[in-house]
């Protein structure tokens, strides 16, 4: 017994790597079952019945993959197919392995800076006579295990269809899963490697700001990329022969590593072991090599400081004389001097922390892209006036006027989103540091009206702008612009209303990532008010339009009576819920 | 003895069936630092909190320079300071842009403002990286930066929770000397601090909680005078009133 024994219920640390590894998976495991066993009642449920489903879609997922591929290799298919479908069935294990592991390399980066970096437990860890390899290899399984998790969900069904579907030896299926998991553990290494060159150059929590800056943006633009395509295309086939036939190319090539294992699986699963077993051990085998030298590297740079160089980013700004700062604060911005200075002062620090966290600029660039890929499609798309050969008779006029103004309604969908991530976290996103405001002698009218303001203005100049483009393109008449202005305009207004209201009923403080300020059951109900209170108040508007035509009455009484309409609803809707939680305001953030 | 500017009167505070707070009152007067002592848990922070309007009270009233916090919330705090425990500040924002903000809230003239933020940069040794982002500093720089916004406006009353944690001794005598100096113009500082020797060299009057009770006000003297022993230090008194003294045989038992 080491010297380490020698007190009464102390044991020799075991230095060994899968029993350590082990334990620190356990007390991850009770971590997550403690959070489930503690929630309310009602999450609890919801937890289940969330598992359950998911059980039923993968369960789902293999009985109609097993349908579809039987129906894909039968022989009275094939001869209506201009593709081998051999091939099809050969190409499928090889693109989801692949997807797979892209899919991990991606997705664990960001997982792994904040599990190395950013979760604060990796100094009382190492300080632990825990072996650093076992924390490191805990790490990454801790990490990729719900990406992995996720990702089998659609791509391991399919592939017990495909062994189901083909009669497959029953060795398939254990050395599939093998494959996977391996696979999954090369990808998380090499993630690891890239996560040590990266805090490398720069300080972890800003790369974990600018890979959630960068993962929005791709995710979104990918999502449209496949409109504008078609839009500029010009017409609307999804895939062609050519792409399917490329795409069956590359799964085929022999020297791509990550083909080798899907080939080998079909191969086996068919029954001719001499060609299958070896390439599908060769890539079991160089996929934990990859782990493991990957993982040692990765450990080896963090354990002797080598990519924790950056841990604080100072900007190098040339320093200003005490006179010029002290001009440049004294001197109040033109806009200032309309507003109260308190409310100047929230609405410039809210202006100020949005733009510099990439997180919170992440959340905006949805809007801001979806109104991109709608001002296109709106260009690329039919410029005749709207509702021509819809009617006929009496109710051609009202139903022109309806289309006209309902194409605005594109507008205030483009403001709805950004108003919904604006207004429903404006009070969470104060975060930890709400003390500063709460302490500081404010009214509660003028701090609503801050965070009216910095959710309102931008949803608006969005919004105004993709009036204007539409008024364009549809060739509004003037009067109907400037209404369509006013209508969203006020419209918005009522909508940051009701939004705000309810950010203050779900205000969350205690987040560490504004990502995370979402509202809960209240944010979400916030989000559905919102979303049914305009297709009202914009009916509103322009109902009493189409009715007055309908009556053959003057249009111009039926805008009036839009307006004042519409303005009582919209305005109603901007004041009355905020004058419902003001009281509330006072009282947040003071739960123990 | 002048008017007290820190009042509290039958002070609670519920959470459920938890008190933290039960029926606490005393005073702080102008031209006295007021040390605030109890073991973790006792209550500490909750009474600051409401004494700063972060939390309201149960039942009971506090006064901050004659305003009722309940009542009179905006003059209390405009007269008020308040330095938490963590120094939980906007890390997006420069020491220089904090300061300007809290001027803003509390409604300072810019020019004055200006002056004020480059007096109190340069006293608090922040100047250098004034102008970079709060999340690139350290524990202590947070700390002095929320220090110096919570003196911006040269409050008549400054409330402290731990203010000396995680400063270096340089800075730790700065701020000493600083609420000193305040107390000396007639402001009322109360602190918090588990740290006894500071309590005991800084402060004129001492208040123990324990449990959310007030068990004991008064000077060193009028401590003693409570353990019957007139050499007793301050730990001392602080462990036999909320009954720790038995914590030197415990730690006997850990050997």
């Amino acid at each position: 017994m080491s010297a380490l024994a020698d007190a009464p219920g102390r044991r020799a640390p075991d230095g060994r790597i899968p029993p350590a590894v082990w334990k620190l998976l356990r007390l991850r495991a009770r971590i997550t079952f403690s959070g489930v066993r503690r929630a309310k009642g009602r999450a609890r449920i919801g937890t289940v019945i969330v598992g359950l489903l998911l059980l039923a879609f993968a369960v789902f997922l293999v009985v109609m993959s097993w349908l579809l591929l039987g129906l894909v290799r039968s022989p009275e298919l094939a001869q209506y197919l201009t593709i081998d479908s051999a091939q099809v069935v050969a190409a499928i294990p090889v693109l989801l392995l692949t997807a797979l592991f892209v899919a991990i390399l991606l997705t664990s980066f960001g997982g792994l800076l904040s599990a190395l970096y950013l979760t604060g437990d990796m100094d009382f860890l190492l300080a632990t006579p825990v072996p650093i390899r076992a924390v490191f290899v805990a790490k990454l399984i801790g990490t990729v295990a719900p990406v992995f998790g996720l990702v089998s969900l659609f791509s391991l069904p399919v592939l017990v269809g495909l062994g189901l579907s083909g009669g497959y030896s029953p060795l398939y299926y254990p050395l599939l899963l093998l494959t996977m998991v391996a696979l999954t553990l090369a990808a998380a290494g090499l993630s690891s490697l890239l996560v040590m060159l990266v805090v490398r150059v720069m300080p972890p929590r800003r790369a974990a700001e600018i890979l959630a800056f960068l993962g929005a943006t791709i995710a979104i633009s990918l999502s449209q990329a496949g409109n504008v395509m078609n839009a500029l295309r010009g017409d609307e086939t999804s895939v062609s022969g050519s792409q399917v036939s490329g795409l069956l190319l590359g799964a085929s090539t022999p020297w791509l590593p990550l083909n080798w294992a899907g080939r080998g699986l079909i191969e086996l699963g068919e029954g001719r072991w001499l060609t299958g077993l070896p390439l599908v051990v060769l890539t079991i085998g160089l996929a934990l090599a990859v782990f493991w030298l990957a993982a040692a590297t990765a450990e080896r740079w963090y354990y002797t400081g080598w990519a924790g160089m950056r841990v604080v980013a100072r900007k190098s700004r040339p320093t200003r004389s005490p006179q010029v700062a002290a001009g440049m604060d004294a001197a109040p911005p033109r806009l200032a001097r309309w507003l109260p200075q308190p409310l100047w002062g929230l609405v410039w620090r809210d202006v100020l922390t949005l733009r510099r966290d990439l997180r919170n600029l992440s959340q905006l660039v949805t809007p801001l892209i979806l109104g991109v890929v709608y001002t296109l499609l709106l260009f690329r798309g039919d410029r005749s006036s709207p509702g021509g050969d819809l009617a006929a008779g009496d109710l051609a006029e009202p139903v022109r006027l309806l289309l006209a103004y309902s194409s605005v309604g594109m507008s205030l969908f483009v403001g709805w989103m950004l108003l919904a991530r604006l207004a429903g976290s404006a009070f969470s996103r104060e975060g930890k540091s709400y003390w500063l405001v709460k302490a500081a002698p404010i009214r509660t009218g003028q701090l609503l009206a801050a965070k009216f303001l910095v959710a309102y203005v931008p949803a608006l100049a969005l919004a105004m702008a993709f009036t204007v483009v539409i008024a364009i393109v549809r060739q509004m008449a003037v009067a109907e612009f400037v209404f369509s202005l006013a209508a969203s305009a006020l419209c918005l207004a009522g909508m940051a209303g009701i939004l705000l209201a309810f950010g203050v009923l779900s205000a969350n403080f205690t987040w560490d990532d504004p990502r995370r300020t979402g509202g809960g059951a209240m944010g979400c109900l916030g989000q559905v008010l919102a979303m049914l209170y305009v297709p009202v108040a914009f009916g509103c508007f322009i109902g009493p339009i189409a009715l007055a035509s309908l009556l053959h009455l003057p249009l111009v009484d039926g805008h009036l009576a839009g307006l004042v309409l519409g303005s009582a609803v919209a305005l109603g809707s901007a004041f009355v819920p905020l004058r419902l939680v003001r009281d509330r305001v006072a009282r947040l953030d003071e739960t123990p | 003895m002048p008017d007290a500017l820190i009042q509290t009167r039958n002070l609670v505070k519920r959470y459920g069936d938890k008190i933290a707070v039960n029926d606490v009152s005393f005073d702080v007067h102008g031209g006295e630092v007021f040390g605030f002592l109890g073991p973790n848990g006792a209550g500490k922070t909750t009474t600051i909190k409401m004494i700063v309007g972060l939390l309201q009270p149960t039942t009971g009233t506090v006064r901050v320079a004659g305003h009722d916090v309940g009542a009179e919330p905006l003059a209390a705090k405009a007269a008020s300071g308040y330095v938490p425990d963590t120094p939980n500040l906007y890390a997006k924002l420069s020491a220089r842009e904090l300061l300007r903000f809290v001027a803003d809230l509390y409604s300072l003239d810019r020019g004055h403002a200006a002056r004020r933020i480059d007096e109190l940069l340069r006293m608090f040794d922040l100047a250098a990286a004034a102008d970079d982002t709060i999340d690139s500093y350290s524990h202590g720089m947070q700390q002095k930066t929320s220090l110096a916004a919570a003196l911006m406006h040269d409050p008549r009353v400054i409330v402290l929770d731990e203010p000396t944690v995680g400063l270096d001794p340089k800075s730790a005598r700065l701020i000493k000397d600083i609420l000193r100096q305040m107390a000396d113009r007639g402001s009322a500082v109360m602190l918090s601090t588990h740290i006894l020797e500071i309590a005991e060299r800084m402060c004129d009057r001492v208040g123990i909680i324990n449990r959310g009770e007030l068990i004991a006000v008064g000077t060193m003297d009028e401590l003693r005078a409570i353990d019957s022993s007139a050499q007793a230090s301050l730990e001392d008194i602080f462990l036999s009133l909320t009954g720790g003294a038995d914590v030197a045989e415990l730690a006997q038992v850990l050997q």
